[in-house]
């Protein structure tokens, strides 16, 4: 009973999160606690169910106690509970990130229930394991990341925004339609129902249909090639807090979706789909490294950053091996930390040189040295560098691709992460070392702003030195994790009973 | 006393630990940093001498502790003979130049920042050097580009040396990613990535389909890392380091990675003929290359740097050759070059920071004005330029020795003596332009300052690498002897060749080579006098062939061009043709598969169209159609045609026995298309636009019909799937599982909502969050939204109705609008309690007929909406109170607790409990738990569809009062 209340605490408390604040909407002052509270929550919560995850194996809930496949079921195995616990990580860093400069205004447009909201969706999604409960968790997301887009509702915000959501909403519209589809095909919206049956339906191509639409719809999320445009049009106008989230979560919620449905619903047509995948993570990686290079914006480059590095994450479910979907998941855990913390500091970096442009900015080596050991951090961890987490994220993933005979993949994977180096020493020498350009430094932030948001920071740079230094966990959680995905029977079995599997 | 693998490790982690140390110490302590970086290297120094005997006979000293037992990585360190010899070399220069730079740095610079560096370096590079895995040796590799990286842009503030920097980077950090590939495939051959089993499975390796890939690959890392020709280009940029970076990274120890890994993989990788082609090849071209360009640079330090690159060059040549005679020269000159060349960058070093430059043009005859450094740097060159009795002599004649020797019967191998003969004659050139330049000639003319008196310690470190210099030049089997066989047994194992470490090996080939290189050297010394006085900077042949400007094209090319490229392709900032994009990608993916697997229709037939059904959906068609049509001309017809489309829908649910769907797609309507034509309002003209779209040029047309054409295959290929699922077998559906269920354990008959608020009211809860969280950013964005100036106008009925006001009398336009209202309001105000009754009646009924709490809100709603619209705002907000916000919370709070309420009884979570009570009056009502959730969905839906209509509702109070900035009651 009490794991079954842990399976659900991850949705309750963003849940209630966003009642409280919504409630108490004219009352910033109490709204920071109950949000940080209701993050704080989440993250116990999700560590809760990660530590029983791993040694009890997949925790299953039936919500209104009705039986899988009828009701709605929560599944939560090692793969949910590491994504869960890595969003309440970032939901922590966040919720303190928020409290620094800028926070009375945001607050005062609803930062915390729709932050709340964007978390309830972001859980419901790597929580639930039925296929339109998923949509519905999308429709959430995106609902609440348009509303924190356009907080500041400048025009620009306004114009991304738009798109975002335009964009988007194209998207989840094929996601709808690839479940109309599957239900009509199967009769079931369950995922371990619906990989039972997929094998067996004798309209195979419909069914590849779906999937390629399923593909679309999530990949459409996830910013892959080439249906990233909505990412770079919009995320360097969202205010700091806000784009580190979305950096850190949206996109991986496409990740995590390709990543669920195609090992575990469409495993039987894996050679159908795996060049498909590689292809497209191959084309995601160039892309997205290009784009960083052609732009001299800090939020810009980051931005096209993380579609580069979506391709790196869809490498294990284009391969489909062991040791390729562990190198995914670690590549995941790298980098929502590594880069949430790059928007983090890009925030940072604005503060003390006023201004994202890197020809406005310099001289931050010298009168902020602490800030730019925080950058190199993330920054030498996104292109690979040890001792930092990024290193064997790389690893995994170019040996694993080596180990398929996948050398163009291992080829391009290393080429991306030479520009992503190249790239991020462009950031280091414009913003840090360069002369500071003239002008009066903007207005110091005050002593408990700075704590606000520094202290996020170093945590986040501490997880990916962790990780560097002593990666023995997490790759052992996962490998866990991607035995688990791999093995599609004990995911049945736990859902449906052992005699549903074969 | 500590064993000897505690003293190993206690070695490595000894530079990290003090690179954190020093890090943190205030920047202005300059002595204090310089002793502790000083002590920590002196530490690792008599460790290492310590751990000799262990190494001595060919043993090495082992530590491995688990790391990463999932890829079966353990870390270990592993110290033999060649790992001790470079561990004397990093930690005994390192000692030497922290002692150097103590007195070299400007007590201006923060210094704690180069110390830390510095230790760093250290560190990493002990890390290579006794690394006992190959994936473990990638990670130190890496960190010494990266604090190669730190060091060269130590000056940051000039553009030098951060472009310098970020190339050195680039290129080594890329060979190092070869470098990360060549070892996971050579791990992948092994099976392991530990060094002992690699150097064991040689022949494995040797004979793999694999071996030529991984050989390229881990001689890319090792020759970008050893400058090796044509990746030379970045150490000659490197120069912007500060002087004792240069001296210890740049000639005596980073960049001797790349020969150190190959000489440590030589006996796994060697002995083929790829081997000798690769790497002879590339140490012959950069032997004399770097030999050429160092003639003929005008500043010292690149002098230095592109000998730096010929030796480099000529060490990858030894190791080229193949043979193990050829790696113990090796190792030997990787030594002495080590001694010679540091020892030649702290004098241009000294040289600089006591005359304030560098270039040769502007230095003469310093030999008076600094006699010990003059004394120590001709020593130091002279070695450099191989003359006897100093060490550079004795690894020269070895590798003269190596280079007559017979390896194949190619051209290589006889032209090979020349061309070693021929660079060996440039190098005693600019030997002799390194000396003659700086210390001989008359007195310098234009110095930038003149020499202050040197700081008595700066030379020491300087005269102790050239007095090792001079005793190993004199007493090499002595001095050096047991040390190079020691390095030797690590590398080659127990079958080290013969070879003879002495001053004279009689009348040769070698000494003839020696001589004949010394003499041609000092005669083109001479001929070139005229070039090089001319001041040009660079060479005469290969001025024009700029590495350093090629490099920077690929980079830009690869980076810049490509980005803009890429982006003006596959991206674009406009709206429309990303939505072509996305549609025309899922067509695309949907129809692969189709024609990869195929697709028919099922065996079902088709029922029959009734003609009524049909009529109403050509009706629904054209809606749709010529709303799409008149989107752009016409807005309100286009939202009014939307609404018919709509209507059909909700027709065809009636139709089909769907009466739930049909009373919420109703309702649904209604209240949306009520909310966007108060939104139309608001938006800002388009005339312009319209009116230039009127003319039909072909481009317009041209689009709008790529536009139907993609609407077109959209929707028949959704409606081509559609068709093919639909017309086969309906699959064991789970429809008779709810029907049955739906009043027993539900509690109610009406399925659709036992649906809803129970079997997948899970799905409803997400469903009402999104509801709330759509309104609540519908009320921020338009919470200060000021309307575009063209809309700020009132409409044209109403200025007319308000002229007519004011000319009927003197009367507020407020009672011209109640008057022209009066019937339709007072109907609207009387309706408000039917409506919420009906309202209440929908939410009661809704277990068990079509209604429910979605339904009811909604109704709800609509009386709000009514009021709104028969009052105006003020009206309305005078008279009631609503704080739809707190409608919102309190809805999602509802319907979280309904659901956790289930555990209070053990139930999980939102488990509804069923029971039909009778209370008085109302009789027997159905009354599941699941109502008080209903509840909270009813409360929510009102509470947000209210607050949209607020939003929209207060910016007429705000457009009519323009003046005070927030002039909008807000009850939210």
């Amino acid at each position: 009973m009490t794991a079954q209340l842990l399976l659900v605490a991850p949705l309750l408390a963003p849940l209630l999160g966003a009642a409280l604040t919504a409630l108490l909407w004219r009352r910033p002052a109490v709204q920071r606690p109950i949000s940080l509270a209701a993050t704080v929550l989440l993250l116990g919560a999700a560590v809760g169910l990660l530590a029983h995850t791993a040694s009890h194996g997949t925790l299953v809930g039936a919500m209104g106690a009705w039986p899988a496949p009828f009701g709605i079921v929560l599944v939560v195995d090692v793969f949910s509970a590491i994504m869960l616990v890595i969003t309440g990580v970032m939901a922590v860093a966040v919720a303190l990130y928020a409290m620094g400069p800028g926070a009375a205004e945001r607050d005062r447009a609803g930062f915390h229930p729709l932050f709340q909201g964007l978390l309830l969706g972001v859980a419901g999604a790597f929580a639930t394991g039925d296929l339109f409960n998923l949509y519905v968790w999308f429709e959430v997301m995106l609902i609440a990341s348009f509303g924190l887009l356009v907080l500041d509702r400048t025009r620009e915000q306004i114009d991304g925004g738009l798109r975002y959501v335009l964009l988007n909403l194209v998207g989840t519209t094929f996601f709808l339609l690839a479940v109309g589809l599957l239900l009509g095909l199967t009769g079931t919206l369950n995922m371990a129902d619906l990989a039972r049956l997929a094998p067996d339906v004798d309209n195979q191509g419909a069914l590849a249909a779906a999937a390629m639409l399923l593909l679309v719809a999530f990949g459409a999320k996830a910013a892959v090639f080439p249906l990233f445009n909505w990412l770079p049009a919009a995320y360097h106008t969202a205010s700091m807090p806000v784009a580190a989230i979305f950096a850190a979560l949206l996109t991986k919620v496409g990740v995590y979706a390709i990543i669920r449905v195609f090992t575990l619903i469409f495993a039987h047509d894996a050679a159908f789909f795996g060049p498909i995948l590689a292809v497209v993570a191959m084309a995601t990686m160039v892309t997205g490294v290009f784009g960083a290079a052609a732009h001299y914006d800090v939020r810009r480059i980051l931005s096209f950053h993380i579609i580069s590095q979506i391709g790196y994450m869809l490498v294990g479910v284009a391969l489909m091996t062991p040791l390729a979907i562990a190198g995914s998941i670690l590549y995941v855990i790298h980098h929502i930390v590594v880069k949430a913390n790059l928007f983090l500091i890009a925030g940072a970096i604005r503060q003390a040189g006023g201004s994202f442009a890197l020809a406005r900015l310099g001289g931050l080596w010298v009168t902020r040295p602490l800030l730019g050991l925080l950058f190199l951090v993330p920054a030498l961890s996104l292109a690979g560098m040890p001792p930092l987490s990024g290193f064997w994220g790389k690893l995994a993933v170019v040996r694993a691709s080596l180990e398929a005979q996948s050398w163009v993949l291992a080829a391009v994977a290393l080429a991306v992460g030479v520009l992503t180096l190249f790239s991020m020493i462009k950031i280091w020498n414009e913003a840090f070392w360069k002369a500071a350009p003239a002008g009066p430094p903007p207005a110091p932030p005050t002593r408990s702003q700075r704590l606000a948001t520094f202290t996020p920071i170093v945590a986040l740079a501490a997880i990916t030195v962790t990780i560097g230094l002593w990666t023995e966990p997490f790759l052992a959680l996962s490998f866990q994790a991607a035995d688990g995905l791999l093995d599609r029977q004990a995911y049945i079995a736990a859902v449906l009973g052992p005699e549903a599997a074969r | 006393m500590m064993s000897d693998e505690s003293l190993l490790a206690l070695v490595l982690a000894l530079p990290f630990a003090g690179s954190l140390v020093v890090g943190f110490l205030p920047s202005n302590r300059h002595n204090l940093e310089a002793w502790l970086a000083g002590a920590i290297a002196l530490a690792g120094l008599a460790i290492a001498l310590a751990l000799y005997p262990a190494v001595a006979d060919g043993k090495a000293i082992r530590v491995a502790v688990e790391w990463l037992p999932t890829l079966g990585l353990d870390f270990t360190l592993r110290m033999d003979g060649f790992a001790w010899l470079f561990t004397v070399l990093v930690t005994g220069i390192g000692l030497l130049v922290v002692l150097y730079a103590r007195y070299y740095m400007s007590p201006d610079d923060p210094v704690a920042r180069f110390f830390a560096f510095l230790l760093g370096f250290m560190g990493a590079m002990l890390g290579i050097v006794l690394s006992g895995n190959l994936i473990q040796l990638v990670f130190f590799w890496e960190l010494t580009s990266l604090s190669s990286f730190l060091l060269i842009g130590y000056w940051h503030h000039t553009a030098k040396a951060r472009d310098g920097a970020r190339m050195a980077l680039t290129v080594t950090a890329s060979g190092g990613l070869c470098l990360f590939v060549g070892v996971v495939i050579v791990g992948h051959i092994v099976g392991s990535y530990d060094l002992d089993r690699v150097l064991e499975s040689g022949a494995a390796i040797r004979s793999h389909a694999l071996y030529v890939p991984a050989l390229v690959l881990i001689l890319l890392g090792a020759l970008t890392k050893s400058a090796q020709f044509p990746f030379h280009f970045w150490l000659p940029q490197a120069m912007a380091a500060p002087t004792p970076v240069s001296a210890y990274l740049h000639s005596a120890t980073m960049v001797k990675a790349g020969v150190f890994l190959m000489v440590r993989l030589w006996p796994a990788l060697g002995y083929t003929e790829a081997w000798f082609w690769i790497v002879g090849t590339a140490g012959l071209c950069t032997f004399v290359l770097g030999a050429y360009l160092a003639m003929f640079q005008q500043d010292l330090k690149g002098l230095l740097a592109y000998s730096t690159i010929s030796h480099l060059g000529l060490i990858t040549l030894l190791i080229g050759l193949d043979s193990p005679t050829g790696i113990v020269a090796a190792i030997f000159h990787m030594m002495n070059h080590a001694t010679f060349k540091a020892s030649l960058f702290m004098a241009a070093g000294i040289i600089d920071h006591e005359t304030g430059t560098r270039d040769i043009r502007r230095l003469s005859g310093l030999l008076r004005l600094m006699p010990v450094t003059a004394g120590l740097a001709i020593l130091a060159a002279a070695s450099m330029a191989g003359v006897p009795l100093l060490n550079g002599f004795l690894s020269k004649e070895m590798f003269f020795a190596e280079a007559v020797a017979h390896h194949s019967s190619s051209a290589f191998d006889r032209v090979l003596p020349y061309l070693a003969a021929l660079a060996a004659m440039f190098s005693v050139t600019y030997s002799l332009r390194f000396i003659h330049g700086a210390f001989f000639g008359p007195p310098p003319a234009d110095l930038p300052r003149q020499p202050p008196p040197l700081p008595s310690w700066m030379a020491a470190p300087v005269a102790l690498l050239v007095s090792a210099c001079v005793l190993v030049g004199m007493f090499p089997a002595v001095t050096a002897g047991p040390f190079l066989d020691s390095a030797a047994r690590g590398v080659l194992g127990a079958h080290i060749p013969t070879y003879s470490l002495a001053v004279w090996h009689g009348f040769n080939v070698p000494l003839l080579m020696s001589v004949v290189a010394m003499a041609g050297g000092a005669l083109l010394y001479l001929a070139l006098q005229r070039y090089l006085s001319s001041g040009i900077e660079g060479s005469p042949l290969l001025r024009r062939l700029d590495s350093q400007r090629i490099f920077d094209r690929i980079m830009i090319a690869l980076t810049l061009r490509a980005g803009r490229i890429g982006l003006e392709t596959a991206g674009t900032r406009r709206l429309q043709p990303q939505l072509r994009l996305i549609l025309g990608v899922a067509c695309a993916a949907a129809l692969w598969p189709l024609l990869q697997l195929g697709m028919a229709a099922g065996p079902l037939a088709p029922s029959a169209l009734d003609p009524a059904l049909t009529l109403v959906w050509v009706v629904g068609a054209a809606c749709a159609i010529a709303a799409a049509y008149q989107a752009k001309y016409h807005r309100f017809a286009a939202l009014i045609l939307t609404g018919g489309a709509g209507l059909v829908v909700c027709v065809t649910f009636a139709w089909l026995s769907a009466p739930d769907l049909a009373l919420t797609q109703l309702l649904v309507e209604i209240v949306t298309t009520v909310l966007l034509l108060l939104g139309l309002r608001w938006l800002p003209k388009r005339e312009e636009m319209v009116e230039a779209d009127r003319h039909r040029t072909p481009r317009v047309l041209l689009r709008r019909a790529a536009d139907l054409a993609i609407a077109t295959v959209v929707g028949i290929g959704v409606a081509a799937i559609a068709y093919a699922v639909m017309t086969r077998p309906a699959p064991d559906s789970r429809a008779s599982f709810f029907v049955e269920r739906a009043y027993t354990e539900g509690g109610g008959t009406n399925v659709v909502n036992v649906i809803l608020v129970d079997f997948r009211g899970f799905d409803t809860l997400g469903e009402i969050a999104v509801l709330g969280v759509v309104a609540l950013t519908v009320y921020a964005l338009l919470r200060r939204f000021r309307p575009a100036p063209d809309s700020i106008v009132s409409p044209e009925q109403q200025v007319r109705q308000n002229a007519r006001a004011a000319a009927a009398g003197p009367r507020q336009p407020a009672d011209a609008l109640a008057d022209s209202l009066l019937v339709p309001a007072l109907v609207m105000r009387l309706l408000f309690p039917v409506i919420g009754m009906v309202a209440v009646y929908l939410f009661l009924r809704g277990h068990d007929l079509p209604g429910g709490g979605f339904v009811a809100g909604l109704t709800m709603s609509v009386a709000f909406i009514l009021q709104y619209m028969a009052g105006g705002t003020r009206w309305v907000e005078a008279r009631l109170i609503i704080l739809p916000v707190r409608w919102i919370g309190v809805g999602l709070l509802l319907a979280a607790l309904t659901g956790l309420g289930a555990w209070a009884f053990g139930y999980p979570f939102l488990t509804s409990h069923a029971s039909h009570p009778t209370l008085p009056v109302v009789g027997k009502v159905p009354l599941a738990s699941a109502i008080l959730f209903d509840l909270g969905v009813f409360v929510l839906v009102v509470g947000a569809t209210v607050l949209i209509l607020i939003a929209l509702a207060h910016q007429s109070i705000r457009t009519h009062r323009p003046t005070k900035p927030e002039p909008a009651p807000d009850h939210a």
